[in-house]
């Protein structure tokens, strides 16, 4: 290597650490600056840059830089960088419960706790509220529930239920499927979300639960989550769903997209993906009921970091996010549920009556639903192990019952060892 | 330069001398490790040091967060009674054993074409070595668009057929042969150059002499081919058998380990644990039972081959 190249290595050197030391703590200019670690679903990340510049706008010493990552490396790469000393100022995330102890506590910052707290949805709550600590601020909520295509329903001439009276037993509605099937032109009648999470709809509906009331033991294995398995497998057996959604992991959702398919069971925030459908109308209507109705809540944070040394400002900007205005404002162009109470009446650009569907369906949520789910120190761990189990039951390598004893005892293996190592 | 030239020239003093002799040959000893000492530290930083790391955090319980608590033998005697774990390691091994013949064979038949002369060789040479330089990312999630079992190509084109459409992804046993495929695919045109270099070192007079001998094809290829190529083949094996235990991102690309598990390979089962499930210290005990793993094979392979030395 010549001098020349030496140099201009040198010089390389010199400019890549002088880049990385820019990108921590204070900006040239005296700005306080926040990294907000943020994953998209659809398109809220455009609507949270909107309000981020808004914000600096109106606090011009504060400099937020969205970092967007996607969703399934969020754990990780938070975890790497609380390990490292350097965690991000804001992290948007839904399994919070891992990271509590690395939260800003934002009691210290909100006020009055239960005045806060008041004003967000109550099944939420045990997400953001551990150990008595308010550990990250509610943004939207979840709840799972029913897409259909009009046309294929139009086709086949089968009505679907418009108001919370005509809702179908799950008997009315495999019945509407097959009805779909044959004269809708149904490539496949039903497509459904291969997760734990969205197939626990049918269970809770059925009467079961995951755990026992008071989260001690796993109570998946009961004789109606059983059934619930028993008749989910059914309706592959029967062709009502296709096999490659559960076990060959093909997506649902381009599956719906093709407009081949009838029904598609997966969550609200679908809906900012499936609005630019154009080649067949579509909507949504209310989850089928058997002994309850049911879905299934759920919701995202955003949750400040300690150690970064902008705590406060972190606090104040979470404070921003959490107020009526803004947190309508990021709901509605997102086209999400809000997590607040007083946010419910909001002027969606979509059709309001899907809203309402969904808004409905978390109002008849089963309270063991969100207790089972925000049950984080074991569903963080092996909500993975409730989906393998329920494929393995499809697949026939164990019958309905055994494969949600198998994962019960893994719930079971993890609480044991939560209690020995709290 | 000439100035400079007789300012050297003249070295009367013989103290002087030998002390430059000395650095000189210090010098020289020094230079192969300074050379050495790029790769020497990356392989430091970020092989050599995480796997000690890793050897540690097997004896503990860590989350990757929180602190570690030391707990002995613990994680390894859960790994033991792990029927699934063993049952990942059985998967493992029986893609391994399906992929290293399939793309040892084929790679050298290739290359056994791509040797001799024939029109358009480099082209044929450059569509083989392709898939080689597409991200595995990329290749399995081509292949899940070919074998995708409600919307993939083979798919559309049995059911245009008449004929009924294959499970390629969902079924356990045809998912198995279909990350096979896709995997031999992705990898036999790499395997092919390797081969053709040991190939086309073989001296042609030693075919030329057995051909006038009045040997056979088949005994060229037994006789000379083969035993001449063992350096090449013993590299390709080693390198194989490796890249098969640690498949992972085409094989997750492709099936996601489905259906339940039943083409989740080991590394991914380790990669669950310790990312999705936080048990950082128990994934560490797995990849340190699949180094060991990895080692025995290079080791009997080695030994058995005796160093890639021809007889």
């Amino acid at each position: 290597m010549n001098k020349r190249n030496w140099s201009s290595a040198a010089k390389v050197i010199i400019i890549a650490i002088v880049l990385s030391l820019a990108g921590c703590g204070q900006s040239g200019d005296g700005k306080v600056k926040l990294d907000f670690m943020w994953f998209s679903d659809g398109g809220e990340g455009e609507v949270m840059k909107e309000i981020i510049e808004k914000y600096e706008k109106q606090n011009p010493d504060v400099d937020i830089n969205l970092v967007e990552i996607a969703f399934k490396d969020v754990k990780t790469k938070l975890k790497t960088m609380i390990a490292g000393g350097k965690p991000p100022a804001l992290v948007r995330i839904n399994d919070t419960y891992e990271f509590a102890d690395y939260a800003i506590d934002l009691t210290d910052y909100v006020g009055d706790q239960e005045k806060f707290i008041s004003q967000f949805e109550d099944s939420i709550k045990p997400f953001y509220v551990i150990d008595g600590k308010i550990i990250a601020a509610p943004m939207d909520i979840t709840a799972n529930g029913m897409y259909y295509n009009k046309d294929l329903f139009k086709k086949a001439g089968v009505k679907v239920p418009q108001t919370p009276e005509e809702i179908w037993t799950w008997d009315e509605f495999t019945a509407a499927l097959k009805k779909v099937k044959e004269k809708g032109d149904a490539r496949y009648p039903m497509v459904w979300d291969s997760s734990g999470h969205r197939w626990s709809t049918m269970m809770y509906e059925y009467g079961g639960s995951l755990f026992n009331e008071d989260l001690t033991k796993a109570a998946v294995n009961g004789p109606a989550s059983v059934k619930a398995l028993t008749d989910f497998k059914k309706m592959h057996k029967e062709g009502l769903i296709p096999d490659s959604v559960w076990l060959g992991g093909e997506n649902p959702n381009n599956l719906f997209r093709s407009g081949t398919v009838a029904v598609h069971l997966a969550g609200n925030w679908m809906m900012g993906s499936y609005k630019d459908i154009t080649h067949f109308s579509w909507g949504v209507t209310y989850l089928p009921k058997d002994e309850t109705r049911s879905s299934v809540p759920g919701g995202k944070y955003v949750m400040g970091l300690k150690n970064t040394g902008v705590e406060k400002e972190t606090a104040k900007f979470i404070q921003y996010l959490s107020t009526k205005e803004v947190n309508a404002e990021y709901i509605e162009k997102s086209l999400f549920l809000s997590a607040r109470k007083d946010n419910k009446d909001l002027n969606y650009p979509l059709d309001d009556h899907m809203f309402d569907v969904f808004t409905d369906e978390f109002k008849h949520t089963t309270p063991q639903a969100a207790k089972d789910w925000s049950y984080q120190q074991v569903m963080n761990k092996n909500a993975g192990d409730l989906t393998t189990g329920i494929a393995k039951a499809l697949k026939g390598e164990s019958t309905p019952q055994e494969a949600l004893d198998e994962v019960a005892e893994i719930f079971d293996g993890t609480i044991e060892q939560n209690n020995k190592q709290p | 330069m000439v100035v400079e030239k007789s300012k050297a020239m003249p070295m009367p003093i013989k103290k002087t001398n030998v002390q430059t002799m000395k650095k000189a040959q210090r010098k020289k000893k020094m230079a192969p490790y300074l050379f050495v000492l790029p790769n020497l530290l990356i392989f430091l930083i970020f092989i050599i040091i995480p796997a000690l790391m890793g050897l540690v955090y097997s004896f503990t319980s860590y989350n990757g967060v929180s602190d570690m608590k030391f707990t002995g033998l613990e994680n390894y005697i859960r790994l033991f009674n792990n029927a699934e774990f063993w049952k990942i390691m059985l998967n493992t091994l029986i893609y391994a054993a399906l992929v290293v013949p399939l793309v040892f064979a084929i790679s050298l038949g290739i290359a056994m074409l791509m040797i001799k002369e024939m029109k358009a060789r480099g082209l044929f040479r450059a569509i083989i070595f392709w898939p080689t330089m597409i991200s595995f990312i990329i290749v399995g999630l081509s292949w899940k668009w070919i074998f995708g079992d409600s919307f993939g190509v083979i798919t559309y084109l049995l059911e245009a057929g008449g004929l009924p459409p294959i499970k390629w992804l969902s079924d356990p046993v045809i998912a198995k042969i279909t990350i096979v495929i896709a995997t031999v695919w992705a990898r036999v045109g790499f395997f092919m150059v390797i081969f053709i270099a040991g190939l086309q070192s073989i001296p042609a007079s030693y075919y030329e002499a057995a051909q006038i001998d009045g040997a056979s094809r088949s005994q060229l290829f037994w006789k000379i081919t083969l035993p001449l190529l063992k350096p090449t083949s013993l590299l390709v094996f080693m390198l194989l058998i490796v890249e098969s235990v640690k498949a992972y991102p085409l094989i997750f690309s492709l099936t996601g380990g489905g259906p339940a598990k039943e083409t989740t390979l080991i590394v991914q089962y380790i990669f669950e644990f310790g990312f999705t499930k936080s048990e950082v210290g128990y994934a560490s005990a797995m990849s340190v039972v699949l180094f060991l793993l990895i080692g025995a094979f290079t080791l009997i392979q080695f030994k058995w081959a005796e160093g890639g030395k021809i007889d």
